[in-house]
């Protein structure tokens, strides 16, 4: 998806589908991760306890979320941080944007947000001459790409290393081969350079401490690190759930969250920073804003039926299961979040159906996302609920209602039905090749195209009843006379 | 400040109830992760960190430490040695400051090496090893723990192409949850609290793992036993 072409579902998924680098890449690395999630959850003892405490902790928080937020706010200020509350993306670009401008700075070094995308930041900063770069090395990839990331954890799944190496050529002026040790070792200089003269730093944050004040924030490149401990002027990104109350349960979370996004016990750098920094520090930003964003999560928390979906962590652990994100990748769903968890809270957060509501038909309700999650969310089921409440508002398609109401005649008519079934059984010649239907009328062509159904019997079991009445009486009465 | 309490109110109309005063501190149960002896400790520490990708040995001296260091950097000394290759904390532990004095390697102490920030960040570009001390170390992940003051130095253990550390033995813990149950009750956190669990890594390129994109590509560990 590039930024100004507007989305088009058929085309996206049809892109995707023959994409075989793409869906080979896909599968790779959602299996890599999956594997490593399980054996890493294993070493813990017994992973239901985490999940069970992941949950209860998330739910505590998200239920009393105002009390936490205000603890929040209260120890940022009181650390001398600078809060901005932002009730809109717009809001909170606003916010990033006089921040730039009461500085005069014109380069920002970033590390991992997805609050930024989500309120697509880069393209804006930029109108406003200010050079973006960011610093995950993946992020970096899909910026020069000018494409949004395709995996949460991951941002470049979806390019190899020939695209990699032919995307960095023209920086660096010469060519490169496509071995991962000379391609890392180019972003490393490249990078290195810009960390040291870059005025304002962005990071997101992983969970903040309503407690403390404390931001912890979960690198494996020390990206992350660098941002908040090089340039004078530092600002984090958060949406407003991602709360614990104490280091008590911020413990209980890393280690859920480093084990579900990548397998590993703990991220290479996990930095829980109290900002700004203390008098005589010699690093760490000398002035930090904290920009906490709504963006219709406050909707999201008005609705017990959607509640849980704010407990997630963006662990990805979901997209790694997903049978349907393993075969398109990120970027078909059309959405700054995909997988399972992107189908549930995108419709949500953007409040809008229309142009979001063919995500909820990305799954096959497997329930595959609800078992990986690691804070219980009850994905598959939030995502029958929006079909649902698709339903119920009106939102689904003619064709839709058609069917259905084709299906509810005929089921409550059995007459109807078994006419139906018997002449089909007889008339489904015309659709058949080799024993199985594989065309029909629309809207059954589409659906048809990469299925086939098994055809209907000659004889069926309503056929067979009076024969197989006949014969339970007859063992009845012999049974009887047994007795 | 109105603004502030908006937001807040907003919250609590969609919770359908006003803002609590207080809430119940939340009761969670987790299986623990426990080790035996301080011998242990050291030992599946040190084998997890050289899990991760790190070196480290076990020194009852600084002069068992001078020869590991030798062993890894260069003996009597690394080729790219000069008087600012090595970058310090202010306040090294003194095992640390006899290592390096019975090595005669040059070392400058990152907080005094200039007044001016962008100066010293320089400092740190050039160097090729910043050597700190460690707070903790959490056996279960193989992390070592720095907490931030104005005599340490966050770009320490960051900057540099290596990093290596001292760590008293009697400072490692289980697991995460006994630093936080210490962090809980240590009063106002310091400005930053790094957790290191090995060299910078990603495998960002066709899952491919590669080390040191922006942090240390190498680090070094020595747990000093008798301290």
């Amino acid at each position: 998806m590039s930024e100004n072409k507007p989305y088009d579902m058929q085309e996206a998924l049809d892109k995707a589908l023959k994409d075989d680098f793409l869906r080979m890449a896909t599968r790779r690395a959602t299996d890599k991760l999956r594997h490593q999630k399980l054996d890493a959850a294993n070493q813990l003892g017994d992973w239901e306890e985490w999940r069970e405490a992941g949950e209860k902790i998330r739910n505590q928080v998200i239920l009393n979320l105002d009390y936490y937020l205000k603890q929040l706010i209260e120890n940022v200020e009181k650390n001398g941080g600078h809060v901005h509350l932002a009730k809109t993306p717009q809001d909170a670009v606003n916010a990033v944007q006089e921040i730039f401008q009461k500085h005069n700075a014109k380069t920002l070094i970033k590390s991992k947000s997805m609050i930024s995308e989500e309120i697509h930041l880069n393209p804006v900063l930029e109108k406003d001459g200010v050079e973006v770069i960011e610093t995950d090395l993946g992020e970096y990839i899909v910026q020069i790409a000018h494409e949004p990331p395709s995996h949460i954890i991951v941002p470049a799944m979806h390019k190899n290393r020939d695209q990699i190496a032919k995307l960095f050529e023209p920086i660096a002026g010469h060519s490169l081969t496509s071995d991962t040790p000379t391609l890392t070792k180019f972003a490393r200089g490249k990078m290195r350079k810009k960390f040291l003269n870059g005025e304002i730093g962005i990071s997101g944050c992983n969970f903040a401490v309503a407690d403390t004040g404390t931001i912890a924030m979960v690198t494996n490149e020390g990206n992350g690190r660098m941002v908040s401990t090089l340039p004078k002027v530092q600002i984090t990104l958060m949406g407003m759930e991602r709360i614990v109350p104490s280091f008590k349960e911020l413990g209980v979370m890393l280690n859920l969250l480093a084990r579900s996004a990548t397998g590993q016990r703990l991220s290479a750098y996990t930095t829980l920073y109290t900002p700004p920094r203390r008098e005589g520090d010699v690093d760490g930003p000398e002035e930090w804003h904290l920009v906490i964003l709504d963006h219709n999560r406050s909707e999201i928390l008005g609705d017990p039926d959607f509640r849980a979906s704010l407990r997630c962590i963006r662990c990805g652990s979901c997209f790694n299961v997903c049978p349907v994100y393993r075969q398109i990748g990120g970027h078909a769903y059309g959405s700054v979040y995909a997988g399972p968890i992107g189908i549930v809270i995108t419709p949500l957060l953007e409040q809008d159906y229309e142009k979001w509501g063919h995500l909820p038909y990305f799954s096959s309700i497997c329930g595959a996302c609800a078992e990986a999650c690691p804070v219980r969310i009850p994905l598959h089921d939030l995502i029958v609920k929006h079909r649902d409440r698709k339903v119920l508002t009106g939102q689904t398609s003619a064709i839709e209602h058609q069917a259905f109401r084709a299906y509810r005649y005929y089921f409550t008519h059995p007459k109807v039905l078994r006419h139906f079934v018997h002449w089909g059984a007889r008339m489904q010649f015309v659709f058949m090749r080799r024993g199985r239907i594989v065309m029909g009328p629309p809207p059954l062509a589409n659906w048809l195209k990469s299925r086939y159904l098994t055809p209907l019997p000659r004889q069926t079991f309503d056929d067979l009843w009076p024969m197989l009445e006949r014969r339970l009486k007859k063992i009845e009465l012999q049974r009887g006379e047994q007795k | 400040m109105s603004d502030h309490q908006d937001f807040i109110k907003h919250l609590a109309l969609k919770l359908g109830r006003p803002t609590p005063a207080s809430v119940e501190p939340i009761n969670v149960q987790v299986p623990h992760y426990q080790l035996n002896s301080p011998e242990e400790r050291i030992d599946t520490l040190l084998a997890n960190w050289e899990s991760l990708g790190g070196k480290g040995i076990k020194a009852q001296t600084p002069e068992e430490a001078v020869q590991a260091l030798k062993s890894w950097f260069g003996d009597p000394e690394p080729k790219w040695l000069n008087s600012t290759s090595i970058i310090t904390w202010g306040e090294l532990p003194d095992f640390a400051q006899n290592t390096f004095n019975q090595l005669h390697w040059t070392t400058q102490s990152y907080p005094d090496s200039s007044s001016e920030r962008s100066a010293r960040i320089n400092v740190a570009a050039q160097a090729q090893l910043g050597v700190t001390g460690a707070d903790y170390g959490i056996v279960q992940s193989g992390t070592l723990i720095q907490l931030s003051n104005a005599r340490r130095g966050r770009a320490v253990s960051l900057v540099p192409p290596r990093h290596l550390a001292f760590l008293a033995g009697s400072k490692i813990k289980d697991e995460l949850a006994e630093i936080m149950e210490e962090l809980l009750t240590a009063g106002a956190p310091p400005a930053a609290i790094e957790m290191i669990s090995g060299p910078s890594r990603t495998s960002d390129i066709e899952m491919d793992l590669s080390i040191g994109v922006h942090g240390p590509i190498e680090v070094y560990l020595v747990v000093m036993t008798e301290l």
